[in-house]
């Protein structure tokens, strides 16, 4: 693979139903015209989330493009790569230079990450509609995906979800690292969510960026030596600069350069 | 290189070796679609297929494989061994399929049996059989070696994906595999020897292509193959 082809590759993660595929057709429309992207989908039956984004007219049909999984959603991003590895030297080869790919998992559960074999950053999906006490359970894509969505803002009356504590709940277990409450009747949600991937794609493009492995494991607590409960989590220590978008809670949202 | 080759075949033979096996059913999610083991109802037909598969087109696969090892130790060229299996592996998706299982073997070869890049090319598309023969070659696997991870393969293949696709009791699939071993032996009998191209066993199971076609365009498919 000739180094001046490979591009950011963005994986979207995230439970079944929170809006993965919904939030890639928007990253599409608002960047196709700015960013020459590809897409690869995971899906349960080959093609279904990859034929939801052709139908969507977002992107020419032949740059979104399905892996099989063989029902094993999570060894596809993250035990075994190598079939979407493939798929996303493919895309990069037959359309290249491209700037973005972004890669889609099967909806599995809150425990499935990418690897960062696979992709240099990661968005991970939540939605209101899933509970609001979800982001607080936590786990390690919601921890430490590079940037954590809230989807679905909008349908918060409808299902009984306070945003601002569901978006406090999702920061206070993140240490700092960015939420976006979105919905796509929100522009200025949208925005943000536009410009976080922009952002993001000129801190890798940059090489300034080192993929951090969310992991399998969620934060968990033991007692110490000397008796005190402690928690903590086994991610990789990073000290990275790089950009992102900080939401506080009133969804007052200001993106910089930050470093930690 | 201190490598021992029964290591090397335990984990060519481990589905935890990231090549995209999980993706592989051996033709049976296709040979699922259109009626085997009638909905759980005929569950031994599972075991029945990988046999039917053993006699037929696993020999070829088998059969590749020896005689790539062999072209690779003699420092010959593999492209007429790569033609020899295409010309006995009558559905193009089924050679597509192959192929591109064999870059995924390719990819992960490059670093862990770098020895390999000296016969094939990295990014190189070749029949799988192809490729993992030629990884016999350089970490000292036997001809009988070789053969037999091919046959025990597929068999496997089989067996794992049935559990994915019918209800399987997963103690039954262990049972139908080891049934299967004297096959498996046979198999690799039968082929160790060879060291031509146009030795390579030319026996086909036609229904195994017709279902290969056919599930290249099956949009409700969990496995490519």
């Amino acid at each position: 693979m000739h180094e001046s082809t490979r591009s950011f590759r963005l994986g979207v993660a995230g439970p079944v139903g929170t809006g993965k595929s919904s939030l890639i057709a928007m990253v599409c429309r608002e960047l196709a015209g700015e960013l020459q992207l590809g897409v690869i989908t995971n899906d349960i039956y080959t093609d279904e989330d990859a034929r939801l984004l052709r139908s969507a007219g977002v992107l020419a049909p032949e740059r979104i493009r399905a892996v099989e999984t063989g029902a094993c959603p999570h060894t596809a991003i993250r035990d075994d790569v190598t079939p979407n590895l493939l798929a996303v030297e493919d895309l990069e080869r037959d359309f290249a230079p491209l700037d973005v790919v972004l890669v889609e998992s099967g909806g599995d559960n809150l425990t499935a990450t990418f690897s960062p074999a696979l992709v240099d950053a990661q968005i991970f999906v939540l939605d209101v509609a899933g509970g609001g006490d979800v982001a607080r359970k936590g786990g390690p894509g919601i921890a430490r995906a590079d940037l954590l969505v809230v989807n679905k803002t909008d349908l918060a009356p409808y299902v009984g979800v306070d945003v601002v504590q569901m978006v406090a709940d999702a920061e206070a277990a993140r240490g700092g690292k960015p939420v976006l409450a979105l919905s796509r009747s929100d522009a200025e949600s949208v925005a943000l969510l536009k410009k976080w991937v922009l952002e993001m794609t000129a801190v890798v493009r940059s090489g300034r960026h080192t993929p951090v492995d969310p992991g399998p494991m969620a934060p968990h607590s033991h007692v110490g030596d000397d008796g005190e409960l402690i928690t903590h989590t086994h991610a990789h220590p990073h000290d990275q600069t790089h950009a992102g978008v900080e939401v506080d809670t009133d969804r007052v949202v200001q993106a910089h350069a930050h470093s930690h | 290189m201190g490598t021992n080759p029964e290591l090397v075949a335990l984990m060519l033979a481990d589905a935890r070796l990231p090549t995209g096996g999980h993706t592989q059913s051996a033709g049976l999610e296709p040979a699922v679609l259109a009626g085997l083991g009638a909905d759980g109802n005929k569950l031994g037909e599972i075991e029945e297929y990988a046999r039917d598969r053993s006699r037929t087109v696993t020999r070829v696969e088998a059969g590749a494989a020896v005689v790539a090892r062999y072209f690779a130790l003699s420092g010959l060229e593999l492209t007429p061994v790569e033609r020899a299996w295409a010309a006995r592996t009558p559905s193009q998706a089924l050679r597509a399929a192959s192929r591109r299982q064999g870059r995924a073997y390719l990819r992960l070869a490059g670093r862990v049996w770098p020895g390999v890049l000296e016969h094939l090319p990295g990014d190189g598309e070749i029949a799988r059989p192809v490729v993992v023969g030629v990884v016999g070659a350089v970490t000292g696997l036997s001809a009988v070696q070789t053969a037999r991870l091919i046959g025990y393969e597929d068999a496997q293949t089989v067996v794992a994906a049935s559990l994915k696709l019918l209800p399987v009791d997963p103690v039954d699939a262990a049972c139908w595999l080891t049934a299967l071993h004297p096959e498996i032996e046979e198999l690799a009998d039968a082929v160790r020897g060879l060291t031509g191209p146009g030795e390579i066993p030319a026996c086909g199971a036609p229904l195994v292509d017709v279902f290969g076609q056919k599930h290249a365009a099956e949009r409700m498919r969990l496995f490519h193959a």
